[in-house]
């Protein structure tokens, strides 16, 4: 089926304006996309910003932790109790240069 | 019929045409209006209404920096915690006490008793904000927020830890409620520690997700501060000087630890402290910094200064022999003698006896002017730079007229008052070879602080000829303040406290001195304020203290060995066997 002449030839006189009416087309929902886009890259971004902030709380908390077990005086305390270590006086000391 | 049909249609056509038209109008009128009323007279509550759905703002709280040592452990650090609070109006309306289950395990978690819990709460029903409990720990929180309580919320809020507890308390400081810094470090650097607190306003869609950042103001972070302190040895100071305050039931001590080089403080301690972690119920005068804050008369620990003058002025020289016959003397109808006569004394044997005598005549070998100076410049009445809150600057009187007496006495040790500090500060330039350096207690290199010129008061070589004469002093008359392995020299003082009008029964035993002599690279400056046993003296209360102290520091420091004694022993030992070697090696390199 063929379209009538006289509507190729209105099809053929408008051709600019058609063509500018596909591009608004395009346009539009080239926004509607990238809208889309931008709101769900903001919202994993926001997803990992916050996770960034639970990890600096448990990075204190681990912080914490650690310089509570790793106290200078528990290790040596410990050294001395569990593993029967010792300072070596000065006798034993053996210096190396 | 036709015609008829064609007419009748006509008429009817017409009219109904014009009324359709005219409905159609008014429909699409009054959209038109509808929609000019809302979008141009009244916009503003349907944006409201829309905002109110889909407009959030958050805060973006930031912690406050932290403390750390010279090495990066962490002396104070801000953890956010969240704070239990009830809103009773809400829970009576909700008839949320009927959850009895859900109170049980609240109450178990926080460890209170489920019924005074809620009386608390419903003590007041009208009130709109109880706090539960404050501070919990986040798991605490999330277990809290699982009960859905209806009424009970969670708030964030910032909690302060101290991790090195008692022993760097006076030094760190702590923070008041509101995080503010009120005192020590906590206090001085206050605003570098402080951040600014961003937010964030943003849409949010229907599940909640993030979806359009409408403006954010950009937080500030706050700066950590790094302290010269190094948490090892202020440990072994802090337990050390816990230990002798204790055994010889003394009121109050403290430790000073510097680095000669430097002038950094490695340690600064006092006993008795307190736990900044929990204040509650801690006497006020614990608090305080007595390192800085408190002034005692340094006593016979400032003899080597009158020495070190002399010899500068060069009324004496390092070989002097100083006549001190018949061991005592008259200066203005006052009384100087000591114990015995000790007859002639070197320089060094007036520092091994602590002879007044002879720091006496020492004195009054130089000109009055030429002493004050230098003891003006050795920093006594001035404050050592360390920038504290609340540091003293003793006291040394700036004033024409001293009698002979007087300058007798300002001779060894009396007549000025010197924090702990200055009397380390002191040591410190001594060691350091005559250039006097303003203490720091932050790490060099770690703030943009315009450094203070160092000042060169004393000539290297008098500095050092008064040095090995300390180590003599150690060596002969005070073993208590040996370490093995190391060259040590030092001076104990022993003073009488003075108060208001005269000097009273108590004491306050001082020692302060510099290790490895062959090259000084650590002051340590012991003061047991007011012993309260048998024992006084400053050889028998602060040198011991002095000499775990500066054991534990060395250790730490790793410096090595510079006795005679250790050298031998080490050929000795070498011969012996390789295997030994390497296990020691090992061990070094831990």
């Amino acid at each position: 089926m063929t379209l009538p002449a006289e509507i190729w030839y209105d099809i053929q006189r408008h051709i600019f304006i058609y063509f500018l009416l596909l591009l608004v087309v395009l346009s539009a929902f080239s926004v509607i996309y990238f809208t889309h886009l931008n709101r769900q890259t903001t919202s994993s971004l926001e997803v990992l910003l916050t996770e960034r902030d639970e990890l600096d709380i448990e990075w204190r908390n681990l912080l914490l932790e650690q310089s509570s077990l790793a106290e200078h005086s528990t290790i040596e305390s410990k050294a001395e109790k569990l593993l029967q270590m010792k300072r070596p006086n000065v006798n034993s000391e053996i210096i190396i240069k | 019929m036709k015609k008829q049909v064609d007419k009748y249609q006509q008429i009817s056509v017409a009219w109904r045409f014009y009324v359709v038209v005219a409905l159609i109008v008014l429909v699409y009128a009054g959209l038109l209006a509808r929609s000019a009323y809302i979008q141009i007279v009244e916009p503003d509550m349907l944006k409201k209404q829309g905002d109110m759905r889909s407009l959030r703002t958050t805060a973006h709280t930031v912690q406050r920096g932290s403390i750390v040592d010279r090495n990066g452990r962490e002396l104070a650090i801000s953890v956010p915690v969240e704070t239990v609070w009830a809103d009773p109006k809400i829970v009576m309306e909700n008839k949320a006490l009927e959850m009895k289950k859900h109170w049980q395990a609240l109450a178990d978690v926080l460890g209170r008793d489920v019924n005074k819990l809620t009386a608390r709460i419903i003590k007041n029903p009208r009130k709109r904000f109880v706090y539960v409990e404050r501070k919990v720990s986040p798991a605490m929180a999330n277990y809290i927020k699982e009960l859905k309580i209806p009424g009970v919320h969670l708030r964030k809020e910032s909690k302060r830890y101290y991790p090195s507890g008692e022993s760097s308390a006076h030094v760190v400081g702590f923070t008041n409620v509101d995080d503010k810094g009120i005192e020590g470090v906590e206090r001085v650097y206050d605003q570098l520690l402080t951040g600014v607190d961003g937010n964030k306003k943003y849409r949010k869609d229907a599940k909640g997700r993030k979806i359009e950042i409408l403006s954010e103001k950009t937080s500030t972070q706050p700066k950590d501060i790094t302290l010269s302190i190094d948490q090892r040895i202020q440990a072994i100071a802090y337990k050390e000087l816990k230990g002798a305050v204790k055994a010889f039931k003394a009121t109050s001590g403290s430790v000073v630890v510097t680095n000669v080089n430097t002038g950094e403080i490695l340690a600064l301690v006092n006993s008795p402290s307190f736990n900044p972690n929990n204040r509650r119920n801690t006497a006020i005068h614990r608090f305080r910094n007595r390192a800085i804050t408190d002034f005692y008369e340094p006593g016979s620990t400032l003899k080597p200064l009158t020495a070190l003058t002399a010899l500068e002025f060069g009324s004496a020289k390092a070989n002097s022999i100083i006549d001190t016959n018949p061991g005592w003397m008259r200066l203005g109808g006052r009384r100087v003698s000591d114990p015995i006569n000790r007859g002639k004394l070197s320089i060094t044997d007036i520092l091994v006896h602590s002879s007044n005598m002879g720091t006496t005549k020492l004195a009054l070998s130089v000109p009055k002017e030429y002493l004050l100076d230098k003891f003006f410049d050795a920093g006594f009445g001035e404050e050592t730079g360390i920038g504290l809150v609340g540091e003293s600057s003793g006291i040394m009187h700036d004033r024409q007229r001293w009698s002979k007496f007087e300058l007798a006495t300002l001779s060894w040790g009396h007549g000025v008052a010197s924090t702990p500090l200055q009397l380390a500060r002191f040591y410190s330039t001594l060691a350091n070879g005559g250039v006097k350096k303003p203490l720091t207690i932050i790490k060099n290199g770690t703030l943009d602080t315009l450094p203070i010129a160092d000042e060169r008061i004393f000539s290297r070589q008098s500095s050092q000829e008064i040095v090995e004469m300390l180590e003599d002093v150690v060596n002969d008359h005070t073993p208590n303040a040996k370490v093995d392995g190391y060259r040590v020299g030092g001076k104990t003082g022993t003073a009488i406290k003075a108060f208001a009008g005269g000097y009273g029964n108590d004491y306050v035993g001082l020692f302060a001195g510099m290790a490895p002599i062959s090259n000084p690279e650590i002051v340590v400056v012991v003061v047991i304020n007011e012993p309260g046993g048998d024992l006084y003296h400053g050889g028998e209360v602060a040198s011991p203290v002095f000499s775990r102290v500066m054991k534990g520091a060395l250790r730490v420091l790793n410096i090595a060995p510079d006795a005679k004694r250790v050298a031998e022993n080490q050929a000795d030992s070498n011969k012996k066997t390789l295997n030994k070697t390497n296990i020691k090696k090992e061990q070094a390199d831990v």
